[in-house]
């Protein structure tokens, strides 16, 4: 959403909350629980983004949570399409919710959100710090972490952060490359501004860029 | 097909009784992850790593070498935390951090993160108008300040180090800590000035 207009102001009423009501939260926690647990597949966030624009736009940031851990458990078959409907139609003839204790999972769960995996070391750097790369021009579908706002930009390598999988493929199951970060000025983000000059700088993977 | 409000309620309360009818997610499962994140898991970690690399320069060196490593020294880390960089503040620049893409946020440090930092709002503008809207959280910066906006694409996540503020010299690493709030260790604002601890 980089350098779009129109949001009006970011500090607003109730905004300094991580969440309202405990749905909320609970919608996080299943959605932790799916991913340790195996039981869903795909990714959270690169299927948030295959939610419809507009409804995407509308919903609440755990709306959007809901929607994506749904879809996760309905792509492994861990769930079948109505058996949610089916459930809120019990809750709201009067059914409590289903409740079911298992210290063991809880356990498993808390202690797997510790566990820490770094990036690995990049080797074979196309880029060295210092370069002057430019942003590839391009309409990528499906999921990308490259923002639209940089795309044609020239920047600055910083730093090399270290490898990962190319995420637009699998999404994140392409292949190990580089991620650097880079610099940019604001004026060849954005042009010409009241506030001056700063700099923005991202997380980017070495197949978004190229020499320039 | 947007639901309204209490329709996603219920439907979140219809998934979650789904799951434990099926017996693929207990009750206390979902109850562990909300303490955690609700008891142990939030800006105070955050507020012990600077307080730590205010008083102590070796440390605050193998922050700047690898951010996850000194971080787990005080027992912190875990999902969001994996690759953590830290971004100081400095009298000449001032750091802040978004997700331009979606939310990504350094939980182990921070916690969850608050809803302006998910807001459209955020995302759309700190990138393109950064002054304008740290004004908004109340924080003018001098012009001759360098504004640096981190945008989390990647698997980086990035923790602003506020400059320790004037007149602290007296106090303990727990008290500094004190003044470590959420918003300076995003960029939205800074620390507290002496005297306002757990403010």
């Amino acid at each position: 959403m980089g350098g779009m207009h129109g949001f009006g102001s970011v500090v607003v009423p109730g905004c300094d909350e991580a969440y309202e009501e405990q749905w909320e939260v609970r919608t996080f926690a299943m959605s932790t629980i799916v991913g340790i647990e195996g039981i869903g597949k795909g990714g959270g966030r690169p299927i948030r983004e295959e939610m419809e624009p507009q409804h995407y736009l509308h919903a609440s940031y755990y709306e959007r949570w809901l929607w994506s851990t749904e879809e996760r458990l309905l792509r492994k078959g861990s769930i079948a399409p109505g058996e949610v409907d089916a459930w809120v139609e019990r809750l709201l003839a009067g059914e409590p919710v289903a409740q079911r204790l298992d210290p063991g999972q809880a356990t498993r769960d808390r202690s797997a959100i510790s566990e820490t995996s770094p990036l690995e070391p990049a080797v074979e750097c196309r880029f060295s710090i210092g370069d002057r790369v430019r942003v590839r021009r391009w309409r990528h579908e499906g999921h990308t972490r490259c923002p639209r706002y940089v795309r044609g930009c020239e920047g600055v390598v910083g730093a090399v952060r270290g490898a990962d999988n190319l995420p637009d493929i699998g999404p994140y199951q392409g292949p190990v490359e580089p991620v650097y970060s880079v610099s940019f000025g604001s004026e060849d983000l954005f042009g010409p501004s009241d506030e001056g000059r700063w700099t923005v700088l991202l997380d980017l993977f070495e197949t978004y860029l190229e020499p320039t | 097909m947007s639901h309204g409000h209490d329709d996603v309620a219920v439907r979140a309360a219809a998934l979650e009784s789904l799951l434990v009818e099926k017996g693929l997610v207990s009750t206390d499962a979902i109850d562990a992850v909300v303490d955690l994140y609700e008891n142990d898991v939030g800006p105070q970690n955050g507020a012990r790593v600077v307080a730590r690399a205010w008083v102590d320069d070796a440390y605050r060196e193998r922050l700047r070498a690898n951010g996850a490593a000194a971080i787990a020294e005080l027992g912190y880390g875990g999902f969001e935390g994996d690759t953590m960089v830290i971004v100081e503040n400095t009298p000449g620049v001032h750091n802040v951090i978004v997700c331009t893409l979606c939310s990504c946020y350094p939980w182990p440090v921070l916690g969850l993160p608050p809803s302006w930092y998910k807001s459209s709002a955020y995302r759309a503008r700190v990138v393109a108008e950064p002054r304008a809207v740290l004004s908004e959280f109340g924080l003018t910066l001098d012009p001759g300040v360098e504004v640096r906006v981190w945008d989390s694409t990647a698997e980086v996540r990035y923790l602003v180090v506020p400059m320790r503020p004037e007149g602290t010299e007296s106090l303990s690493e727990d008290e500094l800590a004190e003044l470590v709030t959420r918003d300076s260790m995003v960029g939205t604002g800074v620390a507290l000035p002496a005297g306002e601890r757990g403010a």
